[in-house]
């Protein structure tokens, strides 16, 4: 029931948003609903999109990070994929202050990603690095582990400082 | 490829089946299907969960010590292609599965056969000793026919044990 509440909850969420996701937002909410089928006590984990919250996980300054656009992807990002974001929250001195509009690839989702081999990943929680247009990772370390996806995204940097790959 | 085992469940995991979650702390759970993945979010031990391996090989239900399950050792380094050695693993393979499920078949038709002869014995104690609780002491001395022989012959045992119980 909570989670139904919550679903509910989060449909009126996503059409406050701008006008842009309002059809494709309940169209998502519904087909996410149907492929699980008793949604009440498991989370359904979406797609990155407008107004997500994640965390960062290196140390170019910022904490926390706004979505304001998924760069590909109709629906949203993924794991793997660039997103412009806003920063929410930031370390006092660091290269990055708040209220700053970067770019960033999504290291961690919750919502799971199928492998080349069939099965699928997830992760704890939505992490991002901070990057530069080029796709050059700004900070220079990066915490917990990530996928191997990004390899083929080309973001070989990023693994490089990497402490664990997934 | 490789084929991994269920962290909940412990049974083998073929490559396009399943799931994995990777936690914050770097540690990967592979699960075989969704049920597994469901008991682990409802954060369930598998020990504690019967038709799981875990459980089964905790509680002395399954076989748990084999020469057999030395052969399944989990080794990362690759090895070159030979294809001697993989002719011969692949008939070895085969060969040590047969007995590690011929030796676990045993391990549990020896489990379920009971244990007989402890049983008897222990009946048979419990009536020398006890039998006052059946008859009052002062009658079985009166009437000696009624209290048990001390002989160890089985046959008699038997039928000695079945007259106090008849009266």
């Amino acid at each position: 029931m909570a989670a139904g509440f919550a679903s509910k909850w989060s449909l009126v969420g996503r059409s406050l948003l701008g006008g842009l996701n309002n059809n494709l937002s309940s169209l998502l909410g519904t087909s996410n609903g149907i492929t699980c089928s008793h949604s009440l006590s498991q989370q359904q984990r979406t797609f990155i999109q407008m107004r997500t919250v994640l965390k960062v996980v290196d140390n170019s300054g910022a904490k926390k990070v706004m979505c304001i656009q998924a760069l590909k992807g109709k629906k949203g990002a993924r794991l793997g994929d660039t997103i412009v974001a806003s920063v929410k929250e930031a370390h006092p001195n660091g290269k990055v202050k708040k209220g700053k509009v970067v770019y960033g690839v999504v290291v961690r989702a919750a919502m799971q990603r199928g492998r080349c081999d069939g099965s699928e990943v997830k992760f704890d929680d939505n992490a991002v690095v901070l990057v530069d247009k080029q796709g050059q990772p700004i900070g220079t370390r990066v915490f917990g582990p990530v996928p191997h996806e990004l390899r083929k995204k080309k973001h070989v940097k990023i693994l490089t400082l990497a402490g664990h790959i997934a | 490829m490789r084929i991994e085992k269920c962290w909940f469940c412990s049974s083998t995991i073929y490559p396009g089946h399943g799931m994995q979650f990777v936690r914050n702390d770097a540690k990967i759970f592979r699960f075989c299907r969704s049920k597994c993945h469901k008991n682990f979010k409802m954060k369930r031990n598998p020990r504690k969960v019967k038709w799981t391996k875990a459980y089964r090989r905790l509680h002395g239900k399954d076989m748990t010590q084999d020469s057999t399950f030395e052969f399944e050792r989990k080794r990362n380094r690759p090895e070159r292609y030979d294809r001697n050695l993989t002719e011969n693993t692949l008939k070895a393979i085969k060969t040590i599965d047969k007995v590690r499920s011929r030796r676990e078949a045993k391990h549990i038709e020896r489990r379920k056969k009971g244990k007989k002869a402890q049983e008897m014995r222990e009946a048979v104690k419990e009536l020398e000793q006890n039998i006052s609780l059946v008859k009052a002491p002062s009658v079985l001395k009166e009437d000696p026919s009624l209290t048990l022989p001390k002989i160890k012959v089985k046959v008699s045992h038997a039928q000695v044990e079945n007259q106090p119980m008849e009266e």
